[in-house]
Order: structure tokens, then sequence, then C-alpha cells
């Protein structure tokens, strides 16, 4: 039964066939029996017909039998009447009720409706002498009617198996085998090498060879899409390769990251630059990008708000690593896609360091090693800006000039006078704390900026230091000794001035003052005094 | 000539008409003896066309058939020509169960029959009834 139902399913033939005999077969069942139904009413009155034409001709004498009474004549008639197969029973009722003549035949027979009529005088037209009554034999008629519809039956049978018969040919000889036949060859093509599908024979110019010729434009297209992709294909692959070569050995370090600012990959120049040579292990736990960046670097909020990823790439200069191995990286970050960023990464440590080199070459003495008139203008800068932000923080300064130095160049020559520079250079340094900014601003004049943290109580003291320690013989690589006398003017900014300019020349005032009253000593800066000055 | 003959024609057809207005008419009678004084038209059909043979006061009648105008009569009677009133009798010949009337040969006969039998029941020319006859019926043509 199953294997019938597959059979039924996968036969088109088969299917249309039962699906048109079905139809047919309804359409046939109805119009049986209606035929039937119209056959037999025909048949019942044709059998009426011949019921009134077999009445009409034994009428005559039944008028006289009834005229006359004649029994004998009556049963003449009623007998005749029964050699006709149609009738089962007749009977001549005179006008009292009684029977003149009754006969009947095939008793075990069905009768239909009795069919009477008037019987009038052969003479006196309108005076009815008695009723003949014919009972038809039902069964008879019925087999009759029977007859004529069983093969009426026959026909419509045998049509509607020819029917289906034919419809099954004509299915499988123009729609199955032509597709069976197209869906093999279909089976069996090599699109690839261009062959085509060739038509059924016959079949060109309908449905079926337009359904070739549609797969065949299909086979084409997907020909020439499918050489066309993989001719993409190799491009990219190409394109992939140099881009792998490229993000391999290339001296940037390339990464991407999440939008939770993890690492998703890293080529190994940023693996060298961040992970100490380590490779990026995608299974490994996830590193936040953050947490490989120093001072200077993307703060987790930068990096990855909503804001931040939307915008244009941005910049940052961080330091990696500690110590000796701190290195300073210039690492860009653009958005590559949503919740995907891109960064390039440039080692900036050497560049980093020439400038800060040249940076500290602009504001350094080359001779002593102190801070340059250049450096000690940025200090007072940065110390005025200091001031203005913490005016009770003073800064005290000291300017410090030699007594009669121009001798030592004179006597000694201007290497030794370097050396004493050199030596005095060192005392101040010797002297000073390290927040203190010792400076040279040329020839022999030298400038010591004390930090707000050394306490101005320790002035006089500091000063009297710094001149004890000049005042001991300076000995010079020659072997030869040289004494040096100083005097040193003190001004302190917050207290005496806000300015630092006239921070200087209160602290020069101060120097002179010094020198006046006596060389070798110091003085701070005395307002009255200066007044009067 | 033409005028002449025309009114020859004419004369005749008025004359035939005439005629056969004064031949119609067929009496059925029978012996002024009889008590019986009329039957019915269809008294008349029952007993000439044997049905039976009983008069209105229960003797038997016994209907003559007169040869020259049996045609007459019979057509007058149950209109019928005498083809069929021969198919009619001839038809019953086996069963028995009826008989046509006595046949006269001619008037002498008839006479003869209807003067020795008050029963007897015959039909004459209404215009030529004979005498001690009594008319039961008269049927018109």
């Amino acid at each position: 039964m199953a294997s019938l139902m597959t059979r039924f399913r996968s036969r088109l033939a088969l299917r249309a066939a039962a699906s048109i005999v079905a139809i047919v077969g309804v359409l046939g069942i109805a119009f049986l029996l209606t035929a039937v139904h119209l056959r037999a009413e025909s048949e019942k009155s044709v059998q009426q017909m011949r019921l009134e034409g077999l009445i009409a001709t034994v009428e005559r004498t039944a008028q006289i039998a009834c005229f006359l009474d004649d029994a004998q004549l009556a049963g003449e008639v009623t007998q005749g009447l029964l050699s006709n197969r149609i009738v089962r029973e007749a009977r001549l009722i005179r006008h009292d009720g009684s029977a003149l003549a009754d006969r009947v035949t095939a008793i075990d027979h069905d009768s239909g409706a009795p069919l009477t009529r008037a019987i009038e005088s052969p003479f006196e037209p309108g005076q009815q002498v008695c009723e003949l009554t014919l009972v038809p034999d039902q069964d008879w008629i019925d087999s009759m009617v029977n007859d004529a519809t069983r093969f009426l039956s026959v026909a419509l049978v045998l049509q509607l198996l020819g029917l289906g018969v034919s419809v099954i040919l004509v299915v499988f000889y123009f729609v199955t085998r032509p597709i069976s036949d197209i869906s093999q060859k279909l089976h069996a093509l090599e699109a690839e090498t261009g062959q085509k599908l060739s038509s059924p024979s016959g079949h060109y110019k309908d449905e079926i060879g337009r359904l070739v010729l549609s797969v065949n434009a299909m086979i084409d297209r997907l020909v020439s899409s499918l050489s066309e992709e993989r001719r993409q294909r190799l491009a990219r692959e190409i394109e992939e390769r140099r881009y792998r070569t490229l993000f391999d050995n290339v001296e940037a370090g390339i990464f991407e990251l999440d939008d939770q600012g993890q690492l998703l990959s890293a080529n190994p120049a940023f693996c060298r630059l961040f992970l100490g040579g380590r490779p990026l292990d995608p299974a490994g736990p996830p590193i936040a990008f953050t947490a490989l960046s120093g001072e200077g670097g993307p703060t987790m909020q930068e990096l990855t708000s909503r804001r931040a990823r939307r915008d244009s790439p941005r910049q940052w200069e961080m330091a990696v690593g500690d110590g000796k191995y701190r290195r300073w990286v210039s690492v860009m970050v653009s958005r590559l896609e949503e919740g995907r960023l891109q960064g390039v990464a440039h080692d900036i440590t050497e560049r980093r360091r020439a400038a800060e080199a040249a940076e500290k070459l602009a504001v350094t003495d080359p001779l002593t090693g102190l801070g340059n008139r250049l450096g000690f203008e940025r200090r007072l800068d940065v110390i005025q800006r200091y001031q203005r932000l913490h005016p009770d923080r003073q800064h005290a300064l000291m300017v410090l000039d030699f007594d009669h130095f121009k001798q030592v160049n004179d006597v000694y020559g201007h290497h030794a006078g370097d050396e004493v520079l050199r030596q005095i250079a060192g005392m101040l340094l010797a002297t000073s704390r390290q927040h203190d900014y010792p400076a040279r601003l040329g020839g022999d004049e030298f400038v010591l900026l004390l930090d707000h943290r050394t306490p101005l109580t320790d002035l006089t003291e500091l000063a009297q230091r710094l001149i004890d320690s000049i005042n001991r013989p300076l000995i010079l690589a020659s072997g030869q000794q040289v004494r040096l006398g100083v005097s040193i003017g003190i001004a302190v900014l917050g207290r005496d001035t806000r300015d630092v300019q006239t921070l200087i020349q209160l602290a020069d005032q101060a120097m002179y003052r010094a020198k006046r009253e006596g060389r070798n000593t110091w003085r701070c800066h005395d307002p009255n005094i200066t007044l009067e000055s | 000539m033409t005028r002449f003959t025309r009114w020859i024609r004419v004369t005749t057809i008025a004359l035939l008409f005439i005629g056969t207005t004064a031949r119609a008419d067929i009496a059925i009678v029978i012996n002024d003896a009889s008590t019986v004084r009329q039957i019915s038209h269809s008294e008349a059909v029952n007993i000439f066309m044997g049905r039976y043979r009983r008069l209105p006061n229960d003797s038997v009648a016994l209907p003559i058939d007169q040869a020259p105008i049996k045609a007459r009569f019979y057509r007058a009677l149950v209109q019928k020509d005498m083809a069929e009133i021969n198919s009619y009798w001839a038809r019953l010949v086996f069963s028995g169960r009826a008989s046509p009337p006595q046949q006269a040969g001619n008037s002498e006969d008839f006479l003869d029959i209807m003067t020795h039998n008050n029963n007897a029941l015959g039909y004459v020319d209404a215009a030529r009834t004979p005498p001690h006859m009594r008319v039961l019926l008269t049927l018109s043509e």
C-alpha cells in the first residue's frame, strides 16, 4: 500500500490519470445516474404507451363483450392481453363491481400502478358498460429498464477506462518521458566544461524545449558567476597574502581591539613592543589594551566610550615597560567597524630620547653641566606660574658674583678658568638640594634658584656655607692653588616681589650691596635700602 | 342554353332534397294488440343488438329485420353501416351468447310475422305505417 502511494507520488502520468479518471468518474457517475433516471422514466412512459396501445387494440372486442355481458368473449380478451409479458393481470369489471373476466399471470412478480379504462357501449357513446383494468408486471418493466441502463453503464465505464489509459499514455509520452529524459541528461551534465542540455526530440518549440533553454541559460549564468567568483577568490587570496606579509613583517605594531578594549589580534611587531616578544595567544585569557600601556596611554573610558568609538582616529604617546626596558610608543586607534578598533603602534623611543636630549642640551651649560640662561628663564617661567597658583609659597634666588675672577683667567689661562668654573658648579650642586636649580648664566655669573621646599630660615646658613666652600683654596689639575671670594645677593619671590624679573633685579641689587659692603659676603634684599639707593 | 342547364340542375337538387325529407323517419312498431305503448331508444338498441330480448311489459321481445330498409334502420338506430353490423354478429357466432334478429325477406313475410306475433318488434318507414300496428318509437334519420 505504502509502495503504491510512493509510486503514485512519484509518477506524474499515474497521478494525472488518476485525477482525470477521478473527475471523469464523478462526472460520469452523475451523468450515469441522470441518464439511468431519464432512461427509466422514458422506459416507463414507453411501457405506459404500450399498455395504452394494448387497451386500444382490444377495446372494441371488450366493448362488445361488456355490452353483451359475454364472459367467454371477455375471457378471450383478457387472455389475449396476458399473452403480452408486460401485463401481469387483466380484468373486466361490470358496472355493479362484479368481475366479468379476471386473469392473472406471473403471480410471484410485483405489480405496477394499474391502468384503468372505462369501456363504453359500442352503440351508445357515453354509456359506460364496464371497466378494463390492466396491472403491469413491474418486475418485467424493471428488467427492461435494467437492460437499457446496463448498456449505458458498461459503455460509460469502458469510456472511462479508455480515457484513463489514453491520459496515462499521452502524459507519459508528452510530459513524463521528456522530463525524465531531461532529468537524466541534467544529472550527467558537466556544466563546468561548457556542456549544454539538448531538447528531447520533438520538443524544440514547446514548453519542454523552453525549459531546456531556461536551464541552459541558468547554467551559463552559474558557470560565469562561478568563474568570476573563483577569480575574485584568487585575487583576494593574493591580497590576503600580501597583507599577511605586511602584517607579519612590518616594523609598526598592528592590532585590533573589541569594544571592551581587549586585544583580538596582534602582529609580531606589536608583540615585541607590548608583550615582550610573546605571541598573542587567541585562546588565552583576554588582554586589555589599557593593562599594557603605561604613562600617557588611553583610559578604558577613552578607548571604549561610544563617542570615542565613533570619532576619527586618535593618537596617544605612551610608555611601555619599566626602567631600562621602558619604551615610548605612539599608538593611533581608529574605528574599523562596529565593535572593532584597529590600532597602529610605532616605537618612538629613539626619537623621544633624541628630543629629550636636544631639550636638555638647549637648557644646559656645556661647560659646567648646570642650567644655562635659557634653562634658568624657563625655570623662572615655571616658578612664576607656580607662584601665581600658590601665592604663599616662597622661592629664594641667589645671585653669585665672584670677586676678581677675571684675574684667574689672566694669570692661569682660560683652561684654568674653566676648571675653576667646573669646581664652583660642583660646589653649588653639593650645597643645593635636588629640587633647587643652579645655573650659569654666562662667564662667572652663577645663580641658584631655590625651591619653595627649602626653608627661608636656612637661607643665611646656606649662603654662608656656600661662601665658606668657595673660599677654600681650589686645587687645579696642574697642582696650582686658587683662592676666590664671592658676593651673594638674595631676594625672595613671594616676600620681596611677585614678579620674577623684579626678583632678578632685587637679587642683583642685594649682590651689589654685598660687593660694596666688603665683598665675600651675602646680603638679603632690604626694602628700605633699596628705596634709598 | 347555359341558363337553361343551370335551371335544370338547381331544380333537380331541390327535388332531391325534398325527396330525402319525404323519406325520413323510421318507426319501430308492434302489433297494436300488445300492451306495450312505447320503448326508449336505449331499449330499442338493447333488443335489436341482442343484449336482451325483453319488452317493458316483461314479455320476450322478437325483433324482426326487414331487408329493404335494414341499412336505413341500423344507420338511424346506432349510426353504423351494414358492414359493421354484419361484423358485429359474425364476432358473436361462436360464443352463442346473442343472436341477430329474425330476418324477414319481404313486406309480406314481415307483415305476416308482425300480425301473428304480439311480441314481434319491427320497423317500417314512418310514412307508411301498416294498419293495426302501434308506433313505439320514431327514429329520425
